[in-house]
């Protein structure tokens, strides 16, 4: 029977249904969405585990503003001939143990740019000493981006390669620059403190690869072999811990031979200061290897057959190598005071080497003390270099678990 | 327990042989030995020097082969015979005297003053993390570290001779050396004392400030200490009673690691000052390869040192458990 | 007549009572309760019947009793500076240096200096109150010089002439005659060195440790209370007068030490029988305790200048100097100048006796030493390190000697740069290197190493010599060594220069003898084998071969042959001018001064002085047994507050 459906219903007919209020989205539909990645979602994952350390240590100012300053400190290095107002063995018979000068800008009310003041200079015979006073009446303007002309023609070897004159900040013409006053033969403690930097900077470079290549090599041995050898190799890091420092200093730079020129001599007691060092690393790479040993992908890469070294080079390491660079950050200020240490005991290097520690040799008695206080400013770069290593290296060592 | 440390001191014994041999063979590294090295002293007593230098060595048995008197040396120790001094020309144990104590005096005073200083202001700088106080703490802990220490031994000096009129250097005002302890002489090297404690604490302090607060900082953010708190404990105790005690076993621990840097710097620090300890005497010592008084000494440094470690490990075993019962030590 | 015997005896009380007022003024205090008690002699006995009266000098006023003077040293084997300065010798040098007696009561020296007479002083006693005789000195010739295994070098040189003994004799408990088969003038002043030759010593204490007066066991339990090897080691240890270490060695210095080492604080106390009085017959010294403080050599400076000491001079540096000046108003105490008395301050000691052969044959040119001698700016280095208050030129004979010459003293020492070019380019190094330094003649570059031993005053001092040498083309490295390496170099030829202290006596007399300009002693760096041939007598070292080193040896055989003073004076003369013609050694200053830091209120210290060792043994030119205390207090005080005892 054809016709329109009855509806069971009698009586009443339903109005005719009115669709739901629904919104429905007209794109197409993607099944991955839920995993999905936004772009800064997906940098971040996708981030190599340097950038991940350099983004979180990014956050840590402190350690930020180390990084630069040590960077600026080492690039010095380079161009200390023009950052020292004065060469390395320059004396000035006339201004012994003369105290800092001072930059001023104002003189009898006018701005004048910086300059200083001159000295005037007398020998009290009583008290046996050099009197300094300002001559406040002639102010000396400092020249800046100088050239040879202004130094009478004097010229450096760069590098042992051009001849140059250029310097950064110089003295007034026919004046002083003393910025941190002079020693006892009249050289400029500014300028051997730039120069004193090339030295004690690349100490603790120089020492940390040693020390580095002893402690992964022999730590990554014995943490993973383990068993006899990680025993052996523990007791002979308690020993050398145990072994009290200074007379194996002493004994080690007595040893070196008279004859060695003074590069050698440096190059003997960067080695004898990093044999000290590589214990502390080598435990924390045992105990690092002995944990991560057990690890899958570690396990997958032998039964591949990846041999021992092969295993630590490439897989064990990488995974470590956030470590072990707070470890050198904050090594390398230890190397720093170990050679100041030495060079103050007589033991390391000798005039007419130039380190901070052989300046603070000379500064350690009781005559810098109590008169010319001014020769004691070469602790000032070694705390500031110190320093900014220690915050480098906390922020680097917070940087170093960068999941957490 | 009592297994662990009979087992930690059966393995201080081969440490100790082990580094007694070192120790000599370092004393008698550089080239010559005492004849050489007091040769002028020893003309001037009359005669040529190279006959003198032969008497000496054949007095002292200088002549023999190394190995010789290294088992001499040893077989010495081990009855209590120290050796002789050629410098001093007296048996090492009448050159030691007040010596040995007074170092061990100031060792430990000097680690004394670092864990007290060290403990408040690295818990303040856990609990108060990347406040004023705990940057300001860090950085005066870290001044200490960065300053060369026999630098501010100097000035130290000089500064307390001109506002306290102490007298520069040595442990005890000059007129109580080698007489016997009273309260005066007590008095006076407890003020000597305040230079080289304060000049060798603070290097060390830097570092278990770091320690300690590190290691807090690591309990605090365990989910049993969230627990604590949001279950409101007052956070005094949720502090006191879980996570400092477990941040305590790895800062007495560092005994270890402290114990070394102390002992050396206090030999450096103790040259610069002359104190009446073991550093001045030792120093010179090597200087003149007197071999017997070096190698004591160094011997007695290192005894220090390793006793110090022992402790350490003991105190540990004792605080966590796990060690004890044969687990691994968490470092 | 009762008023009489009265008077009589009442004068005889005054007398009496006068008499012991006398006596007791006279007497320490220190010792006058021992001497109450009867556990010491009253002085009268104490001191020889022919006391030995002190020279003071013009400066030097009569003192009192009393007070502890202290003193700080680096090491306990310092304890013999107190013999040093004490100085009391057989003969000694008075304040013109000539020999006086001193211990002796006279000496006679008969037959042209072969035969020497000693008169000692009747009661003279040791420091224990045993008499001190020739039965001292017989004991030290007989049984310790001869015995072979006490002296195993055998006797001592200076009593040695043409290797002959001398002829020893005894004649009566004060006398003493030494004679030998030609003269020998060393024999005197040995015997007043600061280090002095000993030829007595106390037998009735020496006895204990010598095998042939004590019984085997009794000296066996000694050799092993002392801790010694064996026997002769014990003697020699026990009796080494010279290092004032045994506290219960009778000695003849005017103060003994009461404790041994190791200690870091000796104590010397008077010697109650001392021979030497002042003026008024009371019995020096003056002062009751002397202290030496062992410290660390780098804290003395500092500790004088905090107004530790008392009196100081040895390990006081002049570049010091501005410190000790500027805290002598707070702590109360001067600072004193005195002028040292080398020859040169520092020299430059060029190795004739080199190995190497290039090497040999340009030192040993004459014009070459004379070119780097006139290319040191001797102005530059008095100004800079000395404030300018030293006395430029050779190292030669300084004012005050009387074999002094000006002339002599500036030659070849005045700066000359365009002199000492011209000579080295006569000598032929006229090709120079990239960096503007000749070459030698096998074309290596003109660079002379100076080995050192010294610290930073040699090193400021070659660093400013360097620069004036550079530009006579001549390139200079500073080597620190320490001191036995640096010797043993030298010795063996491998230095090519070195740089040391001059001459030690630059105040000689033609008397002395001119042992250290002439090549006897291997210790002269610029020809060590030449003195080493000489010392060995040809076992080892070379023999002199240059016409200059063979006349400097016949030079000094002909002082000892000289008959009379004119002949030394000639013969000193003839070697001091080879010296300055031929430049032997670089000098470069002299007349250095030494900071001499002494209390306020401490006199008798002469405002200008000497401070040498030989002669002069330092303090003790100066009579250290009369330095005293004027302050009642300081005096009164003869234990310090907290001292134990």
């Amino acid at each position: 029977m054809a016709g329109p459906l009855k509806p069971l219903v009698t009586g009443r007919t339903l109005p005719p249904a009115k669709p739901l209020e629904h919104w429905a989205d007209d794109a197409v539909f993607d099944p991955k969405a839920a995993t999905r990645l936004t772009p800064k979602q997906e940098r971040y994952y996708l981030a190599s585990q340097w950038q991940l350390m350099w983004w979180k240590l990014k956050r840590h100012r402190l350690a930020v503003i180390s990084l630069f300053f040590l960077l600026a400190a080492y690039a010095s290095i380079l161009i200390a001939e023009m950052i020292a107002p004065y060469a390395l063995d320059a004396r000035n018979t006339d201004y012994l143990y003369a105290p800092p000068q001072s930059v001023h800008l104002m003189h009898e009310g006018r701005f004048l740019g910086p300059f200083v003041y001159p000295y005037k200079v007398s020998l009290d015979l009583t008290q046996l000493k050099w009197v300094y006073e300002g001559d406040l009446t002639r102010p000396q303007p400092i020249r800046f981006f100088c050239a040879p002309d202004d130094y009478n023609g004097a010229r450096y070897r760069f590098w042992g390669g051009p001849e140059l004159g250029f310097h950064f900040i110089c003295p007034p013409k026919d004046g002083t620059l003393f910025l941190m006053g002079t020693d006892r033969l009249g050289r400029d403690v500014f300028s051997r403190i730039a120069y004193g930097a090339r030295i004690s900077l690349t100490v603790g470079l120089v020492g940390i690869i040693l020390s580095f290549a002893l402690g992964i090599v022999i730590g990554g041995i014995a943490g993973y072999y383990g068993g006899f050898i990680d025993n052996a190799v523990q007791r002979v890091i308690e020993i050398i811990r145990s072994f009290p420092t200074l007379p194996l200093l002493m004994a080690l730079s007595a040893a070196l031979p008279v004859t060695w020129s003074p590069i050698l001599v440096f190059l003997g007691v960067t080695m004898i200061l990093a044999l000290l060092d590589w214990p502390g690393l080598a435990r924390a790479v045992r105990s690092k290897f002995l944990s991560l040993r057990e690890e899958d992908f570690v396990q997958a890469a032998q039964l591949m057959g990846a041999r021992p070294s092969r295993i630590i080079a490439r897989h064990l390491l990488p995974s470590f190598a956030s470590h072990l660079i707070a470890s050198a950050s904050l090594s390398i200020p230890a190397m720093i005071l170990g050679e100041t240490a030495l060079s103050f005991l007589g033991l390391g290097l000798r005039p007419p080497i130039t380190s901070w520690g052989v300046l603070l040799n000379e500064a350690q008695n009781f005559s810098a003390v109590a008169l010319y206080p001014w020769i004691m400013f070469p602790m000032l770069p070694v705390f500031l270099v110190v320093l900014a290593f220690q915050f480098l290296g906390d922020g680097l060592r917070d940087a170093a678990d960068p999941y957490k | 327990m009592f297994g662990y440390v009979v087992q930690r001191l059966f393995v201080m014994i081969p440490t100790l042989l082990v580094i007694s041999a070192l120790v000599f063979i370092i004393i008698n590294l550089p080239p010559g030995d005492f004849a050489t090295a007091m040769l002028q002293e020893l003309e001037s007593q009359g005669g040529s020097g190279a006959q003198k230098a032969t008497e000496i060595r054949a007095l002292y048995g200088l002549d023999r082969p190394l190995i010789e008197q290294y088992f001499h040396w040893l077989g010495g120790m081990m009855v209590g015979d120290f050796g002789f001094s050629f410098e001093h020309e007296a048996p090492v144990t009448a050159v030691v005297g007040e010596r040995m104590g007074l170092t061990l005096l100031i060792n430990f005073i000097s680690i004394l003053f670092i864990y007290l200083v060290s403990f408040p202001i690295g818990v303040y700088s856990a609990v108060r993390q990347y406040s004023a106080g705990d940057y300001a703490f860090s950085f005066l802990g870290l001044v200490g570290y960065a300053t060369p220490n026999f630098m501010l031994a100097i000035i130290m000096l000089y500064v307390l001779n001109e506002a306290f009129g102490i007298s520069i250097g040595g442990l005890m005002d000059p007129a109580f050396r080698d007489q016997p302890m009273s309260w005066d002489k007590f008095v006076s090297i407890m003020q000597h004392s305040v230079v080289p404690v304060v000049v060798i604490g603070t290097a060390g302090t830097a570092a278990m400030i770091r320690r300690l607060r590190a290691n807090l900082l690591d309990e605090l953010h365990k989910q049993y200490v969230v627990t604590a708190k949001a279950k409101g404990l007052p956070p005094g105790r949720a502090l006191r009673k879980y996570p400092l005690r477990m941040a305590l076993n790895p800062f007495i621990a560092d005994i270890g690691n402290l114990l070394p840097d102390v002992v050396s710097s206090s030999v450096i620090v103790s040259v610069v000052l002359g104190l009446e300890t073991v550093g001045p005497t030792l120093l010179r010592a090597l200087e003149t390869q007197d071999t017997y008084l070096a190698g004591s000494f160094l011997m007695f440094l290192a005894l220090l040192t390793v006793i110090g470690m022992l402790i350490s490990d003991l105190a540990l075993a004792a605080l966590d458990p796990r060690i004890r019962l044969g687990g691994k030590a968490v470092k | 007549m009762i008023a009489l015997r009265t008077v009589v005896a009442a004068l005889a009380l005054m007398a009496a009572a006068l008499h012991t007022a006398q006596a007791s003024d006279r007497e320490a205090p220190m010792l006058a309760a021992l001497v109450a008690e009867g556990k010491l002699p009253p002085v009268e006995e104490r001191l020889p019947a022919l006391p030995k009266l002190a020279d003071f000098g013009p400066e030097q006023t009569l003192g009192d009793y009393g007070g502890t003077l202290t003193m700080l040293m680096a090491r306990a084997r310092d304890t013999r500076q107190m013999t040093v300065y004490s100085y009391a010798r057989l003969v000694k040098y008075n304040r013109d240096l000539e020999l006086v007696p001193d211990i002796l009561e006279r000496v006679e020296v008969l037959e042209g200096g072969r035969e020497f007479v000693l008169h000692l002083r009747p009661g003279h006693r040791w420091s224990d109150g045993e008499p001190f005789t020739a039965d001292d000195f017989r004991y030290w010739w007989e049984d310790v010089a001869q015995n072979r295994e006490l002296s195993p070098a055998g006797v001592p040189t200076e009593l040695l002439v043409d290797d002959a003994l001398p002829e020893v004799l005894f004649p009566d408990p004060v006398t003493v005659i030494y004679r030998w088969q030609a003269p020998n003038p060393r024999f005197l002043p040995a015997l007043a060195e600061a280090t002095p030759l000993y030829i007595f010593m106390p037998g009735h204490y020496m006895h204990l440790f010598h095998a042939r007066y004590t019984k085997p066991e009794e000296l066996a339990a000694r050799i092993k209370q002392t801790g010694s090897r064996n026997w002769a080691q014990m003697h020699n240890n026990m009796g080494r007068a010279r290092d004032a270490d045994n506290p219960d060695l009778p000695t003849l210095e005017p103060w003994m030490v009461t404790n041994r080492p190791p200690a870091d604080r000796f104590v010397f106390e008077r010697n109650p029988y001392f021979h030497r009085v002042d003026a008024q017959g009371r019995q020096l010294p003056y002062i009751d305790r002397v202290i030496f403080d062992i410290t660390q050599s780098g804290l003395i400076a500092g500790k004088t200048a905090a107004g530790e000491v008392d009196l100081q001079g040895r390990y006081l540096r002049f570049d010091e100097v501005t410190l000790l000046k500027s805290s002598e108003k707070k702590h109360g105490y001067s600072t004193l100048l005195w002028r040292i008395a080398k020859g040169a301050h520092l020299a430059l000691y060029p190795n004739l006796t080199v190995d190497d052969p290039v090497w040999r044959t340009l030192l040993r040119d004459v014009r070459f030493r004379r070119a780097l001698s006139l290319a040191v700016n001797r102005y530059e280095l008095n100004r800079v390190i000395y404030f300018g208050l030293a006395i430029e030129g050779q190292n030669t004979m300084l004012p005050g000697s009387p074999l002094y010459d000006l002339e002599r003293r500036n030659r070849w020492s005045k700066f000359d740069l365009a002199e000492a070019n011209r000579l080295l380019d006569e000598i032929g190094m006229t090709e120079r290197d990239s960096r503007g330094f000749r070459l030698m003649a096998d074309g290596r570059p003109l660079e002379i190493i100076v080995e050192t031993a010294g610290g930073t005053e040699e090193a400021d001092v070659l660093s400013l010599i360097s620069d004036s040498w550079a530009q006579a083309g001549v390139k200079l490295f500073i080597k620190p060594l320490s001191l036995d390496v640096l010797r043993n170099r030298i010795f063996g030829g491998r230095t090519v220069m070195s740089i040391g202290s001059g001459l030690e006596n630059g105040l000689a007399t033609p008397d002395f003898v001119p042992s250290e300009i002439a090549p006897v002693d291997q210790n002269q760096y610029q020809w060590a084998k030449w003195g080493q041939f000489y010392q060995t007598k040809g076992a080892s070292g070379e023999a002199p071969d240059t016409p200059e080193g063979m006349l400097l040896m016949d030079l000094y055989d002909a002082w000892f042959a000289s008959g009379d003073r004119q002949e030394r004076t000639d013969v000193w003369q003839a070697m001091l001018d080879l010296h300055a013609d031929q430049v032997f050694s670089i000098g470069l200053v002299a007349g250095v001064y030494q900071p001499i830091a002494v209390r306020d209120g401490l006199a008798n210290i002469p405002q200008d002085g000497i401070w040498n060792w030989s002669p002069g043994a330092h303090f003790g030119l100066y009579g250290m047994d009369r330095f005293y205390f004027t302050d009642p207090v300081r005096r009164g005080l003869a234990v310090r507050p907290g001292n134990g005892g």
